[in-house]
């Protein structure tokens, strides 16, 4: 671990996002202790513009934008990393039984993910949230419903290869158990580019809620950056910082996730950096 | 090429039927009371809602309203909005071309920009335009298309006050003519920018990894070989291997963006398929919600085979194939 963590340190991108998720993640868990008031009272003069008492300012009912913030950045990122593992768990599921069975199975869950592909995501979340209302743990499973088939994509295309290999054949000649060549087997293997894209998942979910929540459609009851967005919408003209402020957070936590992905990448992909020829000068 | 065209049309249509299935099956899942909406926030009299039942057939098996939804389907009827009062083909009809109109304003803008940075980047000597570009890239991708439009809002609309804030064009309109064009162009700026800004990030991205794929291939060792130039390269051997992929994805992505951007739309109150679809959801107007999600997977599907039917044209290999 500690030099896998050292090889993404040495990558360009790697670090500065390492950096920018652990800084967030410690903001999430310690939200309640570093905000400054209480991120639900009303603690000023309503739309107070940033000042040293309220570095963000205050929002239309008088709330400290910066506790907001803060404390938002627990619902974005649970959400955003709850999402991209749900997300890992079906696409996963759907990829391996396509890649290593093939056959029937393989040809029906593959069109199953062209169509999920097919309808835009924002559409599938909206959808689903429309129908079905919107809490914490159906936001997870409509942004997860959203972005699996890029998980069981990637999974499929690793395990049709990898099941190929000599190594795979030598296990299916000693008899092992087929779950066991799937798990111990294939799925060590297959991995890399799998976390990469988890990764870029996560951004993508980070990105999905937050335009949830701008749309008015995320948990009312709970501090989230689109939600902040969603109110700040009717201000535009009266507190810019409204508006400013919690936009700048999920930029920060999807460049973080970027970031990661693409140090990853080059880890676990190092070929693919630069083109080998290159042209005249 | 016609009978190509035929086939992959056909092959849609198994497509379109599961993604009608789905949307119908799911929408039998929803908690709430069809009649309870019509009527709204009061109590519903017994025969009025048997009769409202009786009307609308509520009570028929669900494969027997499924049957009625595909025949109506076939004669272009996509069901009745009781929001808006009117089919709701026709507001899909009438809100499509705006949509296309901004969504179309916004490739042609982002779309050379983000090809001409990703190209940049993968074949610049310079190593610091490269990390820029790729640097800004990154960063562009990450800010949402909405939140970027707020910004662009708070600054040249509100600040400076060059543009409209929202909306497709003024209330009452005396322009006409030049004039008329150059208002609409106001109202079409800053939605239009602020998609081309998302839209170029992603071609950015994907240009440079296309391209850096491309420089490894033996035919660039042949090019140089040959002592063809630097820019001759780029231009006869690069451009057009490198592209592919980007139109593979630009060809979806505009599909997708007949859906409308819903949460441009939305930020700019620009009257499209985007903002139809949100409005719909908000009052629960199903078969709104419905129609417009069929919709938008049938322009995904023939973006999809335009784009196929491009390719022929891109890559004479695949034109052989057929």
């Amino acid at each position: 671990m500690t030099a896998f963590l050292r090889r993404i340190a040495r990558t360009r991108h790697g670090p500065i996002g390492l950096a920018i998720l652990l800084v967030l993640l410690v903001v999430a868990i310690c939200a309640r202790w570093i905000a400054p008031y209480d991120p639900k009272a009303q603690v000023g003069t309503s739309l107070l513009p940033p000042s040293s008492a309220h570095l963000m300012g205050t929002d239309n009912i008088g709330r400290d934008l910066f506790s907001l913030v803060l404390v938002g950045t627990r619902a974005s990122l649970a959400i955003g990393i709850s999402s991209a593992f749900a997300a890992l768990l079906i696409g996963g599921t759907v990829g391996v039984l396509a890649g290593y069975f093939r056959g029937v199975a393989e040809a029906a869950l593959m069109r199953l993910t062209e169509l999920f592909q097919i309808l835009p995501v924002i559409v599938v979340v909206l959808f689903a949230i429309a129908l079905f209302g919107a809490n914490f743990w159906l936001l997870i499973g409509a942004v997860a419903l959203a972005i699996w088939p890029l998980e069981a994509r990637v999974i499929y295309g690793q395990f049709v290869q990898l099941r190929e290999r000599e190594f795979v054949a030598a296990a299916i000649v000693a008899d092992l158990p087929t779950s066991h060549i799937i798990l111990r087997e294939i799925l060590p293997n297959a991995l890399p580019p799998v976390i990469v894209q988890v990764a870029l998942d996560a951004s993508l979910a980070i990105l999905i809620e937050s335009g949830l929540g701008f749309l008015g459609l995320s948990d009312a009851n709970t501090v989230s950056w689109g939600q902040l967005l969603f109110t700040a919408q009717d201000f535009l003209d009266s507190a810019w910082w409204m508006s400013v402020f919690p936009g700048a957070a999920i930029c920060l936590a999807v460049v973080g996730f970027n970031m990661l992905a693409d140090g990853l990448n080059e880890v676990v992909n190092p070929r693919a950096v630069r083109g080998a020829v290159g042209l005249p000068a | 090429m016609a009978r190509f065209v035929v086939l992959r049309l056909l092959q849609a249509i198994p497509m379109m039927v599961v993604v009608v299935l789905l949307v119908f099956t799911m929408l039998q899942l929803t908690p709430g009371d069809p009649v309870q909406a019509i009527v709204g926030q009061f109590p519903v009299p017994p025969d009025f809602r048997a009769a409202i039942e009786q009307h609308y057939h509520l009570n028929d098996p669900l494969w027997m309203r499924l049957m009625q939804y595909f025949l109506n389907l076939l004669h272009g009827d996509l069901g009745y909005s009781f929001q808006s009062q009117q089919p709701v083909i026709e507001l899909i009809l009438q809100r499509a071309p705006r949509t296309l109109l901004l969504a179309g304003a916004a490739f042609v803008i982002g779309v050379p920009i983000g090809i001409g940075i990703g190209l940049l980047c993968a074949t610049t000597r310079n190593r610091h335009v490269d990390r820029f570009w790729t640097t800004t890239a990154l960063v562009g991708y990450a800010v949402p298309g909405f939140w970027l439009g707020q910004l662009l809002v708070i600054l040249f609309a509100m600040r400076l006050g060059w543009f409209p804030t929202q909306g497709m064009a003024p209330l009452i309109s005396r322009a006409h003519g030049a004039g008329w064009l150059l208002e609409r162009v106001r109202y079409l700026a800053l939605p239009a920018i602020t998609y081309a800004v998302y839209e170029a990030t992603r071609v950015a991205r994907l240009m440079r990894a296309s391209v850096a794929d491309t420089l490894g291939q033996g035919f660039i060792v042949t090019a140089r070989a040959k002592g063809l130039s630097r820019a001759k390269i780029i231009r006869r051997h690069v451009l057009r291997n490198s592209s592919l992929p980007v139109v593979t994805v630009m060809g979806y992505a505009f599909g997708v963006a007949m859906g409308g951007a819903v949460l441009i739309e939305t930020v700019f109150s620009w009257p499209g398929i985007g903002l139809l679809l949100i409005e719909a959801i908000r009052v629960r107007d199903n078969q709104t919600v419905v129609g417009v999600v069929l919709f938008i997977s049938l322009a995904v599907i023939l973006m999809n085979l335009l784009v196929d039917m491009l390719y022929g044209l891109l890559d004479p290999r695949i034109r052989a194939a057929r």
